[in-house]
């Protein structure tokens, strides 16, 4: 399998260290950017400000390496996936990037999930570029499944010095039906609103009845709201364009959350991870901007029916 | 410019039309097709929206006409239009649908028509309301657009023609992008080689995928000849949707704030 073995420039890695105590950890951390920046790539170590100025001490400096914080660069799984994609596509460089650290789980193991879909997303987002990552996680103190989940989201898993395939690497589009992926369900309550479009014509009232029941329902802040309006505006319009009409909207409104479900009256299949990767200079780009638009949109398919697609807005 | 996507939204358009304008006490002037069928005629739609016009139409400040060459010569169109301002009326309207005209002159006069009264309404208090139906080719609807000095109003999209380029405000998205399109490529038509054209935004309120990219095609021509776009005072979600698309670093390309 490609990907074990030495990590090759220019190519694409995205490896898992799995460390019992610090000591491991600032070895692998080490030995990791030492070959960064010994192949000529610049080299980038994120943490929390204490664990940072801990590497700081170790590493020491050189131009090539810089020292990132998890609060400026790690905020939500979604805008740290399409930073690190829109670096590498817009502004692509001849040196690799090499990336090292722990992505920000936060004390509730609950919220794990959501940065494991992001380190398997990972996968399909920057797989076309020249970018090198050792995700590190601490199996002293982090939950079974979290650990499980690093392993099936991480094609190999490396001590920092020698790499071996991970046995139980999904890809994204099958790590997103596993039970580790967590993938919300919308709620089990009736919906707020609903409407079925029949025309493109019919996107102005869905966006002004999701907007204004979202104003005067729930406390999620107005410029989220203006995002999730417009990525469900972007859902809406390919459903109708590729799926099929009537497209049908149906909308719950809690307190903190807006869930907004678009189902489709196509027969295609629907690819859980479309609208991820960079789009061609003409190739469609409204799932690419609604998911950048809204941290959480999750597309399956019904059999015999059309696409469903679910957004989520905290 | 009333652009429309169907026969509800032009009924819809022209009631309000003709309501605003006996309310300004204004001499309306309405153009049909001869043998217009009952239910499209203006009195019927009048009664379905509740405007009292019958004691307009018997004072004659609301005139109909049916469509003859004689009505759309902007000669007599001018002549009769004196009359009604020497009459009192502050100003004067006109209406009537683009295929009307077309039953009776060929498309290629209408379009010398309609520069024509076009500069009727720059020298005059006329103002004339002339209705597109939306699906019309993209080649018509640029024509119409250039036309149209005064801006179009489409269900959700006004333009106005501004001295250093054109205004936009309401909402632009999959469904009337083309709309937009044909504004910037009529607009954008006149402009002088590696002048700057700008597009007010402040009052644009929504616009999606699609709709950004009518700014890109609808001034391509505009900055082969080595003009700039400059995109004035964009909302926030307006903004955040070019920077998205990378409309703003595009060539010939800004975006400016307030």
């Amino acid at each position: 399998m490609e990907g074990s073995g030495t990590i090759q420039r220019g190519r694409y890695t995205h490896d898992v260290l799995l460390h019992e105590n610090d000591g491991e950890l600032i070895h692998a951390t080490k030995a990791f950017v030492t070959e960064g920046l010994e192949a000529g790539g610049n080299v980038l170590v994120h943490s929390s400000e204490d664990r940072v100025e801990l590497f700081k001490g170790v590493l020491g400096s050189h131009p090539r390496l810089t020292y990132g914080l998890d609060q400026d660069l790690y905020l939500t799984p979604s805008s740290t996936l399409f930073a690190y994609q829109r670096q590498l596509a817009e502004e692509p460089s001849t040196t690799d990037l090499w990336v090292t650290g722990t992505v920000p789980l936060g004390e509730d193991p609950a919220d794990h999930a959501k940065w494991a879909r992001y380190e398997s997303l990972v996968n399909e987002v920057l797989s076309p570029y020249p970018f090198h990552a050792l995700c590190t996680y601490d199996t002293a103190t982090l939950p079974e499944s979290t650990i499980a989940a690093a392993k099936a989201t991480h094609p190999c898993i490396s001590t920092g010095v020698e790499r071996s395939m991970s046995t139980e690497y999904q890809d994204p589009a099958g790590f997103l039906t596993d039970a580790l992926a967590e993938v919300p369900a919308p709620p089990d309550v009736r919906p707020t609103a609903s409407m079925n479009l029949q025309r493109l014509e019919h996107l102005a009232y869905a966006r002004s009845l999701v907007r204004r029941t979202a104003v005067a329902s729930s406390a999620v802040a107005r410029p989220a709201i203006d995002n999730f309006v417009a990525a469900v505006n972007e859902v809406l319009v390919n459903a109708l364009l590729h799926g099929g009409a009537p497209a049908r909207l149906v909308f719950w409104v809690e307190p903190a959350q807006l869930v907004c479900r678009v189902t489709d009256n196509g027969r295609g299949t629907c690819d859980p991870v479309a609208g991820y990767r960079y789009p061609e200079p003409d190739g469609p780009r409204g799932l690419w901007v609604a998911r950048q638009l809204c941290e959480n949109i999750f597309v399956s398919n019904v059999p015999d029916r059309g696409c469903t697609v679910l957004l989520f807005c905290t | 410019m009333l652009v429309h996507d169907n026969e509800r939204q032009r009924r819809t358009g022209v009631a309000a039309w003709v309501r605003r304008g006996l309310e300004v006490d204004a001499k309306i002037f309405y153009i049909e097709p001869m043998n217009e069928r009952p239910e499209r005629s203006l009195t019927r739609l009048l009664d379905e929206y509740g405007v009292e016009a019958d004691a307009s139409l018997a004072s004659g400040q609301l005139q109909v006409f049916e469509a003859s060459t004689e009505v759309y010569s902007p000669a007599w169109q001018d002549k009769v239009s004196q009359e009604a301002l020497a009459a009192g009326h502050p100003t004067v309207r006109w209406s009537g649908e683009a295929g009307t005209a077309w039953s009776v002159m060929p498309p290629a006069t209408h379009v010398d028509v309609e520069w024509a009264t076009d500069r009727l309404c720059e020298e005059q208090p006329i103002s004339i309301l002339c209705q597109y139906e939306a699906s019309l080719p993209q080649a018509t609807l640029q024509t119409a657009c250039a036309m149209h000095g005064s801006g179009l109003r489409e269900t959700q999209l006004w333009t106005l023609l501004i001295p250093e380029g054109i205004a936009l405000a309401g909402s632009v998205d999959a469904s009337n992008q083309r709309t937009l399109r044909s504004a910037l490529v009529a607009a954008t038509a006149v402009t002088e080689p590696e002048s700057s054209f700008v597009v007010d935004l402040r009052d644009l309120e929504f616009l999606d995928v699609a709709g950004a990219r009518a700014f890109l095609t609808g001034t391509t021509a505009h900055r082969i000849r080595r003009g700039t776009v400059c995109l004035r005072s964009p909302r926030r979600g307006v903004e955040s949707m070019l920077r998205l698309l990378r409309v703003d670093v595009a060539d010939g390309f800004d975006v400016q704030g307030e």
